[in-house]
């Protein structure tokens, strides 16, 4: 997974972080709050269906595929092995299904968001909406420390499994195991980025410029659009059940 | 060379502000907590097992909430660090109260550790079952949104299934739920000790 | 020191300057630097490691006490502001520093928001920034990575994004430390270019080194510290002049490359005597057709394939070749770790992924990856079987000379000692084969030399050993055997004797070359996945 990229020759949609933002809002709060009738199951469909849309114009087919994938199948599975099972079993599955298909389009778009924004565009935004520095540069460095965090457990796993040092062979000792390294690298290393931000002259008291070209384009605006009106129609349908059917 | 752990000395020169070494940190912890977090909670698949991640993921998450805390020498760390796991959370789509409770949790953790003069051991402790109960946002949705999550449910996998899961998410669970994050927040916290001592302080690094 | 530039004020003053660290752990202080260093002047701070000289950098960067605290005496001055006393934002408009580790020291993502980033945070023009990005850019040979993601570089090509960046503010002094450890050869010819360029473009450079071949000849100042203190300054005729028994005596590592390739014979002995050559080549590791994919922007893209490959039995083979060659991926599918095609015979027997993973073993780049437990000790006994596996862990170590450390914590050991640990757990649990991934990064002579003293008993076990390397010097100082590899393929394979020597002098006097040629036309190989 190739998080965070920054090759913006291979990016067709170029979204405003900002935009990002509000779509994650709607996608989010339409799915969880789901609402009832013929005209919210389009909403929900239409909502639902997006994130894997903008992933495969992303340019990540290949991960719009299997993550669609997924969740038809799960959701298949809660519809149909629902009725077939009965008790328990029934419940565990269609359970579990349920809840697997409920975060495949919500991970998918946070796979999108991630994937397609870069540090550099994320602090230019939220200097934009005049975010504070507390607020700003942990989140950047949250972005930013996701992959090296998966390099170093690639490295540890790879150890781990040289030694047999399983789940199995260790018990609750294997979290141990796996932190102890995990964390004692992850700090090392968040030491000597500090060290190099600071040297660098982050966190000055002076605004800090941003050469990351953001801005809202037609197709922001079209994006927020649906966003505002899936949002809109979703509140309108629980303010007025029955109003929308 | 690599490996210091100079977390008290930043606080003399620059009183109570963070700077932008605080920040980076909060940032790097928030990263490993939400991993910690994530890797615990995806056996939360599992439906009976989801009200149990209460009880789990506090137990692994108190090991890099305690080595945090030797860094989190000034007021508002941990209040940030409990609203970016909120962010982090609702961008994976688990809604939006876990910022709300991320905040809230996070604030009560930092004025507790605060009040231990950042290095009472039992305060630590205290401060983790504090911030532990931010997990009760996760289940929020099903509580507040029932009544409209419900019937969609309802509709979509029929009678029985929502009754099982009703028996698992009934209103009067949440007292239990916000308890047992808060215990196993406790228990956490003297495994995040236990493990610092064994490890980190031996390692220099904590 | 304070001879020439007297008309000009010095860009980097330090008077009696003394620090040492809160609670100590950071680093080791130092006690009375003295030194100042001119416009276009290079200085090259040496000595063994934890003689300070990482510190120095740290106060001419305002790291220390910035960053790193602790107590501070005497002056520093950069272009005239008071580095103890101004805030380091202040210092980073006329000091750029790089550092050790490529991977650890960038902040974004993408290479054009990494060059940018000490710009946008001095809070430079967003038209201003863009020029000098470009410039910054097409000045290191980035112009056709631009837009890549960093974590798709390797590391001399993020070496060059964090020079750049450096660059880009156009500081007045550059501060580098250690920038060579992580790097490829070429990658370090490269680096001397960058140096060179400052050198003439009248920027003041400290350089805080080991290896100190690629400096030879743009230095200026050579400062010596000892325990904190500055034992020796010399100019670079008088460094020149140092005899090689000297050099040796402070623990200096060759000083040019001529130094390393004339002097092999008293870096231990390479060429083996004929004793230990009669006990190769009866049994071999023999590798077939050994193949591995990688998926590249949706492509598969083979990133290993070797033929046929064998290695004698107890043999040490230094494996050269390129960043991005597919060295690491070739020590991975040996120990069986990644997706591979091919087969692993040893003694005669077909060694399966699962068997690899129980027979061949790497030692890592970052042994720190590698160390579970809470003791060395126990770090070594985790996996051996028997009840008096605590007396055979304890020879071990003895043998390692790691019985001092046997009760301390393994991640407080110096990376020296990690990977000595390391090779510890391989004794530990009876492997036939180990695989180094470069050793010797960022260490000095004295711990380089340790390591290939741990090497050459390993292989008193009969064990078969690859080194990945980029490290002339540490080849010659205790492998058998090279192995060139390019492009996923084994090029070259030859005994290090007499003829081996020059072949490996060759090989590498090539690889210079190629760096330095450096013109600015030459399209670097996009995006080469190390990981």
């Amino acid at each position: 997974m190739e998080l965070l990229r920054s090759n913006a020759g291979e990016r067709t949609v170029r979204l405003d972080p900002r935009t990002k933002m509000v779509m994650l809002f709607a996608v989010s709060t339409v799915l969880l709050l789901g609402g009832n009738g013929g005209a919210m199951f389009a909403v929900r469909t239409a909502m639902l269906l997006f994130p894997f849309g903008l992933l495969a114009i992303s340019g990540r087919t290949r991960a719009a595929g299997l993550m669609l994938a997924a969740y038809l199948g799960t959701y298949a599975l809660a519809a149909f092995a629902a009725p077939a099972l009965e008790g328990m079993a029934s419940t565990v599955i269609v359970a579990t299904a349920t809840v697997v298909s409920r975060f495949v389009p919500t991970l998918a778009l946070a796979y999108f968001v991630f994937a397609t924004t870069t540090v550099s565009e994320f602090m230019a935004a939220m200097a934009r909406m005049r975010m504070p520095d507390w607020i700003t540069i942990p989140l950047s460095v949250l972005f930013r420390f996701f992959p090296t965090l998966g390099q170093e457990a690639r490295a540890i796993n790879s150890a781990m499994r040289m030694r047999n040092i399983t789940p199995t062979s260790r018990g609750f000792a294997y979290a141990e195991n796996c932190l102890v390294p995990l964390m004692s690298c992850a700090v090392s290393i968040g030491e000597d980025l500090s060290a190099a931000a600071l040297a660098r002259g982050l966190g000055a008291p002076w605004p800090r410029t941003n050469i990351a070209s953001i801005g809202f384009t037609p197709v922001d605006a079209a994006v927020i659009a649906a966003s505002l009106a899936a949002t809109a129609i979703l509140a309108l349908g629980l303010a007025f059940p029955g109003a929308i059917a | 060379m690599k490996i210091t752990g100079n977390a008290s000395a930043s606080t003399s020169k620059t009183g109570g502000r963070l700077v932008g070494k605080d920040l980076i940190n909060i940032g790097i912890f928030t990263a490993i907590y939400f991993v910690v977090v994530f890797a615990v909670a995806c056996l939360g698949f599992i439906p009976i097992l989801m009200a149990a991640i209460c009880g789990i993921v506090p137990l692994v998450a108190g090991i890099p909430y305690m080595l945090f805390l030797t860094r989190a020498r000034k007021f508002g760390m941990i209040t940030i660090l409990g609203l970016l796991i909120g962010i982090i959370m609702f961008i994976t789509g688990m809604g939006y109260f876990s910022i709300a409770t991320g905040l809230v949790f996070g604030l009560i953790a930092d004025l507790v550790w605060k009040s231990g003069g950042y290095a009472s051991a039992s305060r630590a402790i205290l401060s983790h079952g504090i911030f532990s109960c931010w997990i009760i946002g996760n289940f929020l949705p099903f509580l507040l949104t029932a009544d409209t999550y419900l019937p969609t449910v309802r509709a979509q996998y029929g009678d029985a299934y929502v009754n099982e899961l009703m028996t698992y998410l009934q209103p009067e669970l949440y007292p239990i739920l916000l308890v047992a994050c808060f215990v196993a927040g406790i228990i956490g916290g003297f495994i995040g000790r236990a493990v610092l001592k064994k490890h980190f302080k031996r390692a220099g690094i904590a | 020191m304070k001879k020439e530039t007297k008309t000009e004020a010095p860009v980097l003053f330090m008077d009696d300057v003394s620090f040492s660290y809160a609670g100590g752990r950071s680093g080791s202080g130092v006690e009375g630097i003295s030194l100042s260093l001119g416009k276009g002047e290079v200085a090259l701070l040496c000595g063994r490691s934890g003689c300070g000289k990482t510190t120095v950098t740290r106060l001419a960067n305002g790291l220390a006490p910035h960053f790193y605290e602790g107590s501070e005496t005497g002056t520093v001055r950069v272009c005239g502001l008071d580095v103890a006393h101004a805030q380091l934002w202040e210092t980073a408009r006329f000091v750029g520093s790089v550092f050790q580790n490529p991977k650890t020291q960038f902040y974004s993502v993408g290479v054009r928001g990494e060059i940018a980033f000490g710009c946008e945070n001095l809070g430079f023009e967003p038209a201003d920034i863009e020029r000098r990005v470009d410039a910054a850019a097409k000045e290191f040979n980035l112009t056709p990575l631009i837009d890549e993601s960093l974590f798709s570089l390797s590391g001399g090509q993020k070496q060059r994004v964090a020079c750049s960046s450096a660059a880009a503010t156009s500081p007045a002094l550059i501060v580098l430390d250690e920038p060579s450890s992580n790097l490829d050869f070429e990658a370090i010819v490269q680096l001397r270019s960058a140096i060179a360029r400052w050198k003439t473009e009248g920027v003041a450079v400290l350089v805080a080194e080991h290896r100190l071949h690629y400096l030879e000849g743009i230095v200026d100042h050579v400062l010596y510290l000892e325990n904190g203190r500055l034992a020796h300054r010399w100019t670079a005729e008088e460094f020149a002049r140092l005899d090689d028994a000297e050099r040796i005596q402070l623990g200096l590592r060759a000083r040019s490359i001529d130094d390393i390739f004339r002097n092999s014979g008293c870096c231990g002995t390479p060429a083996m005597s004929n004793a230990q050559k009669a006990t190769l080549g009866k049994n071999v590791v023999r590798f077939e057709n050994l193949t591995a994919r990688f998926r590249k922007n949706g492509v598969l893209e083979k990133t290993l394939e070797i033929a046929s490959l064998e290695l004698p039995a107890g043999s040490i083979t230094a494996l050269v070749g390129a960043c991005g060659a597919g060295k690491s991926t070739f020590a991975e599918a040996v120990c069986g770790l990644n997706r591979c095609d091919g087969t692993v015979t040893l003694d005669g027997t077909r060694l399966g992924k699962r068997a690899r993973r129980r027979t061949c073993f790497m030692v890592m780049q970052d042994a720190s990856h590698q160390l579970f437990s809470e003791s060395v000790l126990d770090e070594v006994t985790l996996g051996m079987e028997g009840p008096d596996r605590q007396q055979r862990g304890l020879d071990i170590l003895r043998d390692l000379d790691l019985d001092p450390f046997a009760e301390d914590h393994p991640l407080s050991l110096s990376g020296g000692q990690r990977q000595r640990v390391a090779i510890a757990q391989a004794l530990a649990t009876n492997r036939a084969l180990v695989v180094y991934d470069e050793p010797t990064s960022g260490l000095d002579l004295f711990h380089m030399r340790q390591v290939a003293e741990g090497i050459r008993r390993v292989r008193e076990r009969g064990i078969t050993q690859v080194v990945i390397t980029h490290d002339p010097e540490f080849a010659l100082s205790c492998c058998t055997h090279v192995a060139v590899m390019d492009r996923g393929r084994i090029t070259e394979t030859y005994p290090l004797e007499e003829s081996g020597i020059s072949r490996l002098a060759s090989f590498f006097w090539s690889k210079y070359h190629t760096g330095e040629e450096d013109p600015p036309i030459r399209k670097t190989p996009s995006s080469r996945q190390k990981e």
